[in-house]
């Protein structure tokens, strides 16, 4: 009875649905966004009530608990799904307990179901196709009264497709002082001196903007600007996290950035080198370097911690970020169930996980394993052992001697023990055993290990261990005498020739100590055959060199080093997420919803990174493309740059992401330089950024480009400008991250020692990305300029406008040390206010001020001067002079007043 | 359920337009652009834009809360249950003998090794007031409170270290990354005070939590909503002076010039952005005078300061409650207090559970039971939610640190069970909720984790914590991840 109400009730909406349509149904566009809405919650990746999913179409079609068929291709009317979002028992229909579906949305799955329920692919999980430019009308092509026509290249034929069909005009062409101020601000993160800027506008050529742009994209300072857009992403900073949060030498990878995008390094090689420069063949330091990407995770020094808790979590972290940062990928859902919409599925993560799950790192106080960077008279001593070993054991042996001396490993760690006697881990970090106690290092292969080598410390003489194998009173293989150290101590100590695995107990004596204090403190351990050469003449030198390099100061950075075969780690599921209950065992892999893994490619993080950067993969290319957009245009063709699943935003220009996706892995041969030019090159990225009514109306947040972009600028850029204004910024480049002025006591971390002591001469002034970033604790100002304090990957920053940020421009001295210089400046060759004004407006905006606004700003000069006259002391203070001035403090106080203005804070 | 979903999808859109570009079928844009429609020529328009553009624009609740605002008193490093509510006169008896092996099997502890001895309550214990609850001799006048509270007894973490588990109470997860409860609050909230930031953070105890700044950061909220530290010493907040030789009249000649200058900008631009701009520098101007104002308790009268046993100009506990009593009776949303120095692991004098907790204890004793009574007093105590609590217990053994004797008596951080109390906005008063066993080890009944007491502070502000949303990543997040259930036993 109910049915067949029902069926005469749609048939008059069925003809009206039938008549509008053309096309087929479309699975993406039409019946996913209705299944996500209104299904999958109770029936998907993370619940599936009465057994039944809709995630995938093989367990759509398949009978749910009932025994009943959901859905019957080509049969709307056998599919037991649609009789229940049709049904008016309560108790039956779908979705339970919530409004029924609209007429409308039940219409589209009949039809679907008609034409066969086929199973569409979102488009992000489908590789780019090579797509057609679109032809531009006449109208379009010749904008405006000039006969040239509007469109410059590619970029712009895809976008007019858009307007055209939004009813949308594009604007003319920025005039040239915006314009040049704009693509400044968007290639090197820094206003044009007014110099730079006359050039241009002077340059009557037809290849003045592109001059311009290529200049930019040679320039050093390029560099810089994208790499802070980078850092974000790998979550760069100089301390390690959590309580203590002490600092952390890892600029060298900062500096390896910024060089990659100065030097174009390709986006394929960029690729490799952070996620795999160390299973390179022969990697060079600087590729080493490059693996600290998944370093920057953070590192928990907080006593009482369990090192391998925060290792799985340093693990999962770099996970999310990797599926974030190159495949827009929310994988952090997966690690607890089957994604709830997209197509990925719960063992996919642990899959994706065991790729990463073999380093060497162990959420170590030290940070194992650091590379190593030695003094050039140290660099010396290893060149000589490097060709030492070479001439006694061949190439392999000197790789391996080599890999020792620059990282240390493979070595062992004090939570490698067990079985404690009379000893624990000292602060849950070192080995330390007291009197007469013992712990032990499980199933050892000892074969061909003669040596072992120690870092301890100890502060009292006449202790030792000795090393018994199998048993507490096995034999002794091996024993050291522990000697008062000042500090750490690296030291060999010889072991008897074993074959096999053997459990080793170390057992430690010192009759002359409290019983309740540890003979020493170990900090790690590494077994290691002699080196070859033994008995030849220089052995002796060569073998004293090496312990030499052992023991002397080296500056260090955390990276990647992957686990030899004997503490190589099994990846397991973690059920519901959680890392003590371990499930199944799982091998690397990818997702079977993506690219298939190249067949010539190894199982671990080289093939992983090769994969990512297959021509096949749909999303790689995609997400750049995308996240360079967004910088430069300031929204991307996807919105939500950190998802293109299913539950992301549409793109607005679908071809144009795949056309420059393509051209990017294909012609450009993945150059980010290229990209960018192809961007900034556009008509679309020159267009006026001013707002009409119509656009108001229509196109409030600029998606369909009918405008150039008008956004505030980032943290980084409104103190860098500022202090580019005021004629104090440094271009010094690289090095240890500097601290500039920061009101007193910011910092207070338990535990911790650090202080924030201000850099001297230029360093107080650096561009913004040389500043120290402390997690807990990051530099305030930039913080309220939505910097990132960079504890985990950030792909977009979202801008705000508060009160705060008013507070830091107008009244942070940095800001106000900035004005003052500014306000020098202006003084500078200008006699009266109005040319000091005038010629100031022009240092930061690069063109002249329109008299309206100058005349309020001498308004604010003659108020103040007024003011500074009668009151000497006030304008001392301002102009920071010990003679009066009352000039300078007027004027520096309509510098600061022109730094705060919404046209200098915003990029237009 | 919001009371008109509309509303506030609106409202929430229009904010959202600062931080996310709205695609241009959203709601969102489609609101501002009637909203713009006839604004350019018409002041009023103008000023209506900016008010609809501001993020921290007041938003009605789900459902008609209790509290209006809170005030949570964070004591960072855990303070002992055990020698303040949860009194365990089996543990005396146990005193001194070793710990049964059933304790220990499959547990991970911060610091006790091998088999720890159990340790009796280091402090007297009576029953207190109508309710009988027990409150020990080392909270004299906070005794007096025991029928103004709900304490929680039975409160279960499962974070054993400091940072993860103080994240874990104020962001809901115990990794760094996620918005705190104040930014929470204030973005489904807003602030009803023009002049004040909605989320304020007092310090004492001379350091920062733990998890140092991120337990009151705002995640992957707009950073509009991270919590305002507000300081004793310094500038109260960050940059609030105005340079040396800058006066207030000069000043606001200064922002007034801005502020002319961006008016003509907007003109020609156009962009509701500059708008925006506008009334955020009026605002920092009005911040300037109020912030100050709103921090200085030296006009306080002299039975205030009796009262709370406040000393002007010291950065202590006791100013940071008289503080909080005047920021919510200016309206701040949200008042977060950390007081650190609580870890009592015996390790030593200050952390001895019979030495420096004692003296912790009396820092707070008479501050906190001083802002009790006074926000009754001016009747702020029935919309003014006020929560105490640590980030975890302590164990009912004695610390072995290293599997040796510590040098003085202490307890190891316990994830178990521990004792939290609520008051005013809503909440049943001189209740007790939850019981643990007899040593104190496992709540036996009225276990409630903490993202239960989590959804209940949202509750009492009239928020539905599974409603609470972000899309962020792909999928919605919420304070109390995937779970939470309001503590229904401990509401009026």
């Amino acid at each position: 009875m109910i049915r067949s109400n029902k069926i005469v009730f749609f048939i008059p909406l069925l003809v009206a649905f039938a008549a509008c349509r053309e096309k087929k149904i479309d699975f993406s566009a039409q019946v996913k966004p209705i299944l996500n809405k209104h299904c999958i919650s109770c029936h998907g990746g993370v619940k599936r009530n009465a057994n039944y999913s809709l995630l995938f179409r093989t367990e759509a079609l398949d009978t749910a608990e009932s025994g009943k068929h959901p859905i019957v291709p080509g049969h709307p009317e056998q599919s037991e799904f649609i009789r229940r979002i049709t049904s008016t028992d309560p108790e039956v229909r779908m979705p339970y307990k919530e409004h029924p579906l609209s007429a409308e949305d039940i219409e589209i799955l009949k039809q679907w179901i008609k034409e066969g329920a086929e199973w569409g692919e979102h488009w992000a999980y489908i590789a780019p196709k090579p797509v057609a430019i679109p032809e531009v009308t006449t109208l379009q092509a010749g904008f405006g009264e000039s006969d040239t026509p509007w469109a410059k290249n590619e970029v712009d034929h895809f976008v007019l497709a858009k307007l055209e069909e939004q009813k949308l005009s594009p604007s003319a062409e920025a005039d040239k002082a915006t314009l040049v101020r704009r693509i400044y601000l968007d290639l090197i993160g820094l206003p044009p001196t007014p110099e730079q800027a006359s050039r241009f506008v002077n340059d009557a050529g037809a290849d003045a903007y592109e001059k311009t742009v290529d200049e930019l994209l040679a320039s050093p300072r390029f560099g810089e600007k994208w790499a802070s857009w980078w850092l974000d992403m790998a979550r760069y900073s100089d301390t390690k996290g959590y309580e203590r949060d002490v600092g952390r030498s890892i600029w060298r990878y900062r500096d390896w950035v910024i060089n990659a995008f100065n030097k174009d390094m390709p986006f394929d090689q960029f690729t490799v080198e952070q996620l795999a420069g160390d299973l390179l063949p022969n990697p060079t330091d600087d590729q080493l370097i490059a693996t600290a990407f998944h370093r920057n995770t953070m590192n928990n020094d907080e006593g009482g911690t369990e090192d391998e808790e925060f290792r799985v979590a340093a693990l999962i972290d770099r996970v999310s970020t990797t599926w974030q940062v190159w495949q827009s990928t929310t994988m952090a859902c997966v690690q607890c169930h089957t994604h709830p919409y997209d197509p990925f599925l719960h063992d996919e993560y642990y899959k994706s996980l065991a790729f990463f799950n073999n380093t060497r790192d162990e959420d170590t106080e030290g940070e194992h394993p650091n590379l190593r960077i030695y003094k050039p008279e140290d660099e010396q001593k290893l060149t000589a052992i490097k060709e030492w070993v070479k001439t006694h054991a061949g190439s392999t042996q000197e790789a391996e001697v080599t890999r020792f001396l620059k990282t240390l490993e493979p070595k062992f760690h004090p939570h490698d023990f067990d079985q404690f006697v009379n000893g624990e881990l000292i602060d849950t970090k070192w080995l330390g055993v007291r009197p007469g106690g013992s712990a032990r290092l499980k199933q050892i292969d000892m074969a061909g290990k003669r040596n072992l080598i120690v870092n301890y410390w100890s502060d009292s003489e006449g202790g030792s261990f000795e090393i018994r194998q199998d048993k507490l009173n096995g034999d002794v293989v091996g024993t050291l005498q522990v000697k008062k150290t000042s500090g750490r101590q690296i030291v060999s100590i010889p072991l008897k020739a074993a074959s096999g695995k053997h459990d080793l107990y170390f057992v430690f004596h010192n009759s002359k100590i409290k019983p309740d204090k540890a003979v020493c403190g170990i900090e790690w351990f590494a077994f290691r055959d002699d080196l070859p050469g033994k008995g030849d003449a220089h052995y002796d030198g060569i073998r004293s060199n090496f312990m030499t390099l052992l023991n002397t100061s080296v500056d260090n950075t955390p990276i990647m080093i992957e686990n030899n075969a004997e503490q190589h780690r099994a990846t397991h599921i973690y059920e519901r997420g959680n890392w003590v209950v371990k499930g199944a065992e799982v091998k690397p892999g990818v997702p079977a919803s993506l690219n298939p893994f190249p067949k010539d490619q190894p199982y671990n993080r080289l093939g992983f990174a090769h994969w990512l950067l297959e021509k096949q993969n749909p999303l790689t290319a995609r997400t750049m493309v995308n996240r360079f957009w967004e910088q430069i245009f300031g929204a991307g063709i996807v919105e939500t740059l950190e998802d293109f699943g299913t539950q992301s935003a549409s793109p607005t220009h679908q071809e144009l992401l795949d056309y420059l996706s393509l051209q990017f892995m294909n012609e450009d041969r993945w150059s980010m330089k290229k990209l960018i030019k192809t961007m900034v090159m556009s008509a679309t990225y020159r267009q006026d950024s001013r707002l009409t009514q119509e656009m108001l109306e229509k196109d409030p947040g600029n998606r369909w480009l009918a405008r150039g972009p008008r956004v505030r600028l980032s943290s980084e850029q409104v103190r860098d400008q500022a202090l580019a204004c005021g004629g104090m910024l440094s271009n010094k480049m690289f090095g240890k991250s500097v601290m500039p002025y920061q009101p007193n006591g910011i910092w207070s971390s338990v535990w911790n020692g650090d202080y924030w002591k201000a850099s001297e001469g230029e360093d107080q002034y650096r561009r913004s990305l040389y500043t120290y970033i402390k997690r807990t604790s990051p530099y305030p100002s930039m913080m309220m300029f939505d910097g990132s304090s960079r504890e985990v990957c950030v792909i977009r920053r979202i801008r705000t406008n508060t009160p705060l940020q008013a507070l830091v421009t107008l009244n942070d001295s940095s800001y106000v040390v900035a004005a003052r210089g500014l306000a020098l400046r202006m003084m500078k060759d200008n006699a009266t206010p109005k040319d000091q004004i005038n010629a100031g407006y022009r240092m930061i905006l690069v063109r002249d001020m329109p008299a309206q606004k100058l005349a309020v700003m001498q308004g604010l000069y003659d108020d103040a001067l007024k003011q500074y006259t009668t009151n000497k002391e006030a304008s001392r203070k301002l102009a920071a002079t010990q003679n009066d001035s009352p000039q300078l403090a007027a004027l520096t106080l309509v510098a600061s007043a022109m730094l705060n203005l919404d046209e200098v804070l915003t990029k237009e | 359920m919001f009371n008109n979903p509309l509303d506030f999808e609106n409202l929430k859109n229009i904010s959202r337009r600062h931080f996310l570009w709205e695609s241009a079928a959203g709601l969102g844009a489609a609101a501002l652009g009637s909203f713009l429609a006839g604004c350019e020529s018409r002041s009023a328009g103008i000023k209506n834009l900016a008010t609809a553009t501001d993020p921290m624009l007041p938003k009605p609740p789900h459902f008609p809360g209790k509290a209006k605002r809170v005030i949570y008193l964070h004591m960072a490093g855990a303070p002992s249950q055990l020698e303040l509510f949860d009194f365990k006169p089996e543990l005396q008896k146990l005193n001194n003998q070793l710990c049964p092996p059933s304790l220990l099997e499959g547990k991970r502890f911060a610091f006790i090794r091998g088999t720890p001895k159990m340790l009796g309550p280091q402090a007297d214990f009576k029953q207190r007031g109508q309710s009988g609850a027990y409150v020990s001799e080392h909270l004299p006048h906070f005794a007096k409170m025991a029928d103004e509270v709900a304490f929680l007894k039975g409160v279960y973490t499962d974070q054993f270290n400091h940072a993860p588990a103080q994240l874990f109470v104020h962001t809901g997860s115990p990794r760094l990354g996620r918005p705190s409860i104040g930014s929470w609050v204030t973005y489904g909230l807003g602030s009803e005070n023009n002049n004040l930031p909605g989320f304020v953070v007092l310090t004492s105890g001379g350091k920062t939590p733990d998890a140092g700044k991120s337990v009151w950061g705002s995640g992957f909220l707009p950073s509009v909503y991270q919590g305002v530290q507000c300081r004793s010493e310094g500038d109260p907040v960050l940059f609030l002076s105005d340079p040396e030789g800058v006066d207030r009249d000069l000043k606001k000649k200064t922002i007034d010039a801005i502020n002319d200058v961006n008016r003509q900008h907007f003109k020609e631009f156009n962009d509701p952005e500059t708008l925006t701009r506008i009334a955020q520098y009026e605002m920092a101007f009005r911040m300037q005078v109020s912030v100050p104002e709103v921090m200085n308790i030296n006009n306080e009268p002299d039975y205030i300061h009796q009262l709370y046993g406040t000393t002007p100009g010291k950065a202590s506990f006791a100013n940071n409650c008289l503080l909080a009593r005047k920021l919510v009776e200016q309206d701040v949303r949200f008042v977060q207090l950390f007081d650190w120095g609580w870890d009592s692991h015996g390790t030593d004098e200050n952390l001895a559970i019979d030495i420096g907790f004692r003296n912790k204890c009396r820092e707070i004793d008479r501050a906190m039971t001083a802002l009790l009574l006074d926000l009754k007093q001016r009747g702020l105590l029935e919309e003014t939610l006020v929560v105490w609590g640590g980030e975890f217990g302590r164990t009912p053994m004695q610390e072995n640190r290293e599997n040796k004797n510590n040098p003085f008596l202490g307890r190891d951080h316990h994830v178990e069970a521990f004792t939290m109390w609520m008051a005013g906005g809503g909440i049943k008063p001189g209740t007790t909720w939850g019981e643990t066993d007899e040593i104190g080890y496992y709540p036996i009944n009225g276990k409630v984790s903490v993202h239960d007491v989590q959804a209940t502070i949202l509750n009492q502000l009239g928020m539905n914590h599974e409603k609470l949303t972000y899309h962020f990543q792909g999928r919605p997040f919420r304070l109390t991840d995937v779970a939470g259930k309001v503590i229904e036993e401990i509401i009026a």
